[in-house]
C-alpha cells in the first residue's frame, strides 16, 4: 500500500518536477500582460468565492438534510454542470446570458453585460467552480450526526444558530476542502472563460495566448506565477480547518 | 407532572403517566421508549401535553440521549455553556454548574477524553444550563462502565433528587426502576402499570408486566376460595395460598407470579434430613433437573407438579445440590402474587 501511494504521488507531481527542469531560469522573463492577468485571476476569484459560498452552502445543506420527492432527479441534474465539457458550458452560458438572448437583453437594460466583462468572468468562474464546492460541502454536512443538531435544538437554539454553532464547525474540514477545490477550479477555469469572457485575460487564457503568440518560453514563467498565487489559500484553509474550535 | 402523549410515527405509541421525582419508565427493547422521549422533547411529531405543538427550542426540557451527544468540537465547559447566551459571565455560569455536579476539574477537557460517567455529568450540566422544567434521560446506564455503573448511577440519582427536577428515565433495565421514586411499565406501546417500585414489583398487573419485572415463574390456575384474606389457587394438582386480591372472586382464572429468589428449599426437605419441621403451605416436592452457578448464587431448574426456576442465595439450604436431587421447595404466601388472567 505505501508503495502504491508513493507511486501515485510521484505520478501526480512529476509534471511539476519536470517544469523545474524545462524552465529557462537564466532567461526567465515575463511578457507584457502577465501580471495584469494574474491580478485579474486573483481579484475576480476573490469576488467569485464569497458568491460560491453564499449560494452553494444553503444548497449543500438543503441536499444533505432534506428529503423530498424527486430528490434523485435533482441529484442527477446537479451532475450536468460537472459532466458537460467546459467549452460546451461556456457556449450554453453565452447563449443564455449573451447580448442576443432574452436574459441578456433584460440584463443589458440594467447595465449588466455578461460577455467579455468582469461580471462575465466572475459568472464563468462561479458556474465552473460551484458544483465542486456543493458536492464537497454536502458530503461534509451529511457526515454531521443529526442527533447533535437535534440536541442543539432542545438546548434552546434556533435552527440558524444550530447551523452556525454545530453543523458548520463540525463540517469544517469538508467545507474547507470544498472551498479550496472551488478556488482552484475558479482560478484554473479555462473552457467556460474562453467563450464567455475571453477578455479580460485571466492566467489560463493568457497561458493560451502566450503559447500562441510567443511559444513555450512565455508559458513557463506565467505558470510559475500561477502556482505562486494559487497555492496560499488552499494551504491556509487546510491548516485552519484542522484546528479545533474554528468557531 | 402529568405526561400524556400520542405518536403515530415511527411507532404508534400512547403514553399517559405521572412524573414525580426520579421516575423510571421500563419496557422491553422496541417498545418505542426513545421515540416517546424524543416526542416530548419535540423532535418527533406527536400530540400531547405538556408542550404540545411547540418547536423543540421552545420546550423547557433537558434531554439526555443515549451516549449523551456532547459536541465533539467543543470543550466540556463550552458544551455546558452552549445553551447560555453569548454575554459576559457565560464561562463563570458554566463553571458554576459544573462545580455543583463535581466536575469543575474537567472544564478544559475534550468530550472524547472523558469517561462515560463524566460525559453523563457534562451532559446533565448542559441540560441544566438550559433551565428545564423536566429532565428526560434515555437509557442512562447504557454508556456506563459496568464495574462502576451502580455507583455512578446512584450518585446521579442523588444529584437529580437534590436538584429537585421531575425526571423521566426510560430503560429496559428493571434494576434501575427499583431505585426510582416512581415507576411505570410499558407493554405493547402503552403504559400498563405505574406506581412506586414497591407497589409495582409486588403486584404485576399481567403476565407481560410480570415478565418485564423479572418474574420467571408464571402459571395460571383457578381461584378456589378466599378465607381470612387468603386465596387458595389450584393448578395441576397443586394448591397455593396467596394474599387475596381485591378483585378476586372464587371460580375465576388467575395468573400466579413467583420470583425465583423467593423460593426456598424447605429444611428437612432435602435429601439430608434436617432438624426443623417443613412448612405446612405452598410446599411442593420437585426433582432438580439442572444446577447452574450464577455469581455467588445458585440457579436451579426443578420439575414436579410444576416446573420452577429457583435462585438460592449463597449459604442457603440446598446450595450444595446437584442435578437429580429431590427437594421440597416452598414459598411464603405473601410472595405469591396473583394477577388477572387475560380473557
Amino acid at each position: 500500500m505505501p508503495l502504491l501511494g508513493l507511486g501515485a504521488l510521484i505520478f501526480l507531481i512529476a509534471p511539476f518536477a519536470a517544469l523545474a527542469f524545462v524552465t529557462d531560469w537564466v532567461g526567465f522573463h515575463f511578457v507584457p500582460g502577465d501580471f495584469s492577468a494574474a491580478f485579474v485571476s486573483v481579484a475576480y476569484s476573490l469576488v467569485a468565492m464569497p458568491i460560491i459560498a453564499a449560494l452553494g452552502t444553503p444548497l449543500a445543506w438543503w441536499l444533505a438534510r432534506r428529503d423530498f420527492p424527486g430528490k434523485l432527479v435533482v441529484d442527477a441534474l446537479l451532475l450536468l454542470p460537472l459532466l458537460a465539457p467546459p467549452l460546451a458550458l461556456g457556449i450554453l452560458l453565452a447563449s443564455l446570458y449573451g447580448p442576443y438572448s432574452a436574459a441578456g437583453v433584460l440584463l443589458g437594460r440594467v447595465g449588466v453585460v455578461l460577455t467579455n466583462t468582469a461580471a462575465a468572468f466572475v459568472l464563468a468562474q462561479v458556474y465552473g467552480a460551484m458544483p465542486y464546492y456543493v458536492l464537497a460541502a454536502r458530503a461534509a454536512f451529511e457526515a454531521v450526526p443529526r442527533e447533535l443538531e437535534e440536541i442543539a435544538l432542545t438546548l434552546g437554539k434556533e435552527r440558524w444558530q444550530v447551523f452556525l454553532a454545530v453543523s458548520l464547525p463540525m463540517a469544517r474540514l469538508g467545507v474547507a476542502a470544498g472551498l479550496a477545490l472551488a478556488w482552484v477550479r475558479a482560478l484554473g477555469e479555462f473552457g467556460i472563460v474562453l467563450i464567455v469572457a475571453y477578455f479580460p485575460h485571466g492566467i489560463p487564457v493568457k497561458l493560451w495566448v502566450n503559447l500562441e503568440d510567443s511559444g513555450l518560453a512565455a508559458v513557463y514563467p506565467l505558470l510559475w506565477l500561477f502556482l505562486i498565487v494559487a497555492m496560499p489559500l488552499p494551504l491556509w484553509l487546510g491548516i485552519v480547518s484542522r484546528r479545533r474550535g474554528l468557531m | 407532572m402529568q405526561i400524556d402523549y400520542r405518536l403515530e410515527r415511527p411507532l404508534r405509541i400512547e403514553a399517559r403517566l405521572s412524573v414525580a421525582g426520579f421516575t423510571v419508565l421500563a419496557g422491553a427493547s422496541g417498545e418505542g421508549k426513545t421515540s416517546l422521549l424524543k416526542a416530548i422533547a419535540g423532535l418527533l411529531p406527536a400530540e400531547g401535553e405538556p408542550y404540545g405543538g411547540l418547536p423543540p427550542q421552545d420546550r423547557p426540557v433537558g434531554y439526555l440521549p443515549q451516549g449523551f451527544a456532547l459536541f465533539p468540537h467543543l470543550s466540556a465547559w463550552e458544551n455546558v455553556a452552549f445553551p447560555l447566551a453569548r454575554r459576559s459571565g457565560r464561562r463563570e455560569r458554566a463553571l458554576g454548574l459544573m462545580a455543583r455536579l463535581g466536575i469543575a476539574g474537567l472544564a478544559e477537557r475534550s468530550p472524547d477524553a472523558l469517561s462515560g460517567g463524566q460525559q453523563q455529568r457534562v451532559a446533565l450540566a448542559r441540560a441544566l444550563a438550559r433551565g428545564p422544567e423536566l429532565l428526560l434521560l434515555d437509557e442512562p446506564t447504557s454508556a456506563l462502565d459496568p464495574a462502576t455503573r451502580d455507583a455512578v448511577l446512584g450518585e446521579l440519582i442523588e444529584e437529580i433528587r437534590r436538584i429537585g427536577l421531575p425526571t423521566l428515565v426510560v430503560t429496559h433495565d428493571v434494576h434501575l426502576a427499583a431505585m426510582a421514586d416512581r415507576m411505570a411499565l410499558m407493554v405493547g406501546r402503552q403504559i400498563v402499570q405505574e406506581g412506586t417500585p414497591r407497589e409495582v414489583f409486588a403486584a404485576p398487573v399481567d403476565e407481560r408486566a410480570a415478565r418485564l419485572l423479572g418474574y420467571r415463574n408464571l402459571f395460571f390456575g383457578l381461584l378456589q376460595a378466599i378465607v381470612d384474606g387468603l386465596a387458595t389457587v389450584a393448578l395441576d394438582g397443586l394448591r397455593l395460598t396467596a394474599p387475596a386480591p381485591s378483585w378476586g372472586v372464587p371460580g375465576m382464572r388467575v395468573g400466579i407470579a413467583i420470583r425465583s429468589e423467593d423460593i426456598a428449599l424447605a429444611p428437612g426437605g432435602t435429601t439430608e434430613a434436617g432438624a426443623a419441621a417443613p412448612p405446612r403451605m405452598n410446599v411442593v416436592m420437585l426433582n432438580v433437573t439442572a444446577v447452574r452457578e450464577e455469581g455467588l448464587a445458585l440457579r436451579l431448574s426443578a420439575y414436579g407438579s410444576v416446573a420452577l426456576d429457583i435462585l438460592l442465595p449463597r449459604g442457603a439450604d440446598g446450595s450444595d445440590l446437584s442435578a437429580g436431587a429431590r427437594v421440597l421447595a416452598w414459598v411464603r404466601p405473601e410472595h405469591v402474587h396473583l394477577f388477572r388472567a387475560a380473557g
